[in-house]
């Protein structure tokens, strides 16, 4: 029964990760952790595989595109990796209390931020579709600026997701977007790319740790699977708009509920 | 940035993931299913070989990547594959010991 129910969580949160944007794995820790019991370091390593999932389904899309810069990506890729390796060590050593309430305010200020940030998804999805066409990149040729910048955002977006098991998108798109000059297509596709090592970096630390499951992993995955390949195909006639106010909801709500949950444990 | 490579690049690179993203797909859905009828050693073994599966795709992806590199004597990326694929390492020697 937990693992038919596990699927369809992983599905959900795969078709909600596509659809909006953002990935999804911010709402898979919260839950494994809420309803299905895990402590948090293993909800967020067990999370983590399934952000190396969706990276690489989505990824190998972007490249047959060549919408990826590989060597951009490989070169920030330095940076998220040694965070993530990092931070996903020193979670060995946090208070599980305290990673909690970390994760809580992530919840919260991810969920503000979506919310100030209204409609920008939209965009992203708007320039997605001339990239598609043909062989070549769609895209003018550019020249990433501002690297040191770049590298240093990129140790803070693997750094956070060493210790919440998410992908970084949010912090890593709008980084090499705004101050790299890089096309948003790029960008967003260049961030996908980069995800699966950056949580490859951390999942190690966590699995030899024994803090990813498998038995939760394997329905997780079939359900993010299936779900981030559907949330794909139905991108295109869906109101982004809704799907982001429907995370922000989740979130919210999440947030509230791991709250409640971490007062508890006080009284 | 761009402009340099080969299409091949990519391409080969796509490969990889998508190998590595069904390999891993059908691997833990066996597992799931396993899981479901007969829950036990086979189950649990598809669960942990799936995980491993997934979690070696990128390191795969960043090798490929590191090999093609040096093969189109493009020495400074391939160095800088090379210093991921060494932090991934490091990484995976982090976690032993503890628990």
């Amino acid at each position: 029964m937990t693992t038919i129910l596990l699927v369809v969580l992983g599905l959900f949160a795969g078709l909600v990760g596509a659809l909006s944007g953002t990935g999804g794995g911010i709402i898979l820790a919260p839950m494994l952790a809420l309803y299905f019991g895990l402590p948090i370091q293993q909800a967020i390593g067990t999370s983590l595989v399934a952000v190396i999932t969706t990276s690489a389904a989505s990824s190998s899309m972007h490249l047959q595109r060549h919408t990826a810069d590989i060597r951009l990506g490989m070169t920030l890729e330095l940076a998220t990796a040694l965070g993530a390796a990092v931070t996903a060590y020193l979670v060995g050593y946090i208070n599980r209390t305290a990673l909690e309430i970390l994760f809580t305010v992530f919840l919260l200020y991810g969920a503000v931020t979506i919310l100030r940030k209204g409609g920008k998804t939209e965009d992203a999805q708007d320039e997605m579709i001339p990239a598609s066409s043909g062989n070549e990149a769609a895209f003018p040729p550019y020249e990433p600026k501002r690297l040191p910048l770049g590298m240093g955002a990129s140790l803070v977006a693997g750094g956070l997701s060493g210790l919440l098991g998410i992908g970084g998108g949010p912090i890593k798109v709008p980084v090499m977007y705004l101050f790299m000059g890089v096309p948003l297509i790029v960008a967003t596709a260049t961030s996908n790319l980069m995800m699966g090592v950056t949580a490859a970096a951390s999942a190690f630390v966590y699995y030899r740790r024994g803090d990813i499951v498998p038995a939760v992993a394997a329905p997780l995955v079939v359900g993010v699977f299936v779900g981030s390949l559907a949330g794909a195909r139905l991108a295109p006639r869906i109101h982004h708009k809704w799907v982001a106010r429907l995370l922000v909801a989740i979130m919210l709500y999440l947030s509230m509920h791991m709250l409640v949950h971490i007062v508890g444990k006080f009284l | 940035m761009n402009e340099k490579r080969e299409p091949g690049f990519d391409r080969a690179l796509a490969r990889v993931l998508h190998i590595g993203a069904l390999a891993g797909f059908f691997v833990m859905a066996a597992g799931a299913v396993a899981h479901i009828l007969f829950d036990g050693p086979i189950a649990a073994r598809l669960e942990i070989t799936g995980v491993l599966i997934l979690l070696i795709t990128p390191v795969v992806r960043v090798f490929v990547a590191m090999l093609l590199f040096f093969r189109e004597k493009d020495w400074r990326y391939g160095w800088i594959s090379a210093g991921v694929l060494l932090i991934l390492l490091l990484g995976s020697l982090l976690g032993i010991g503890e628990r």
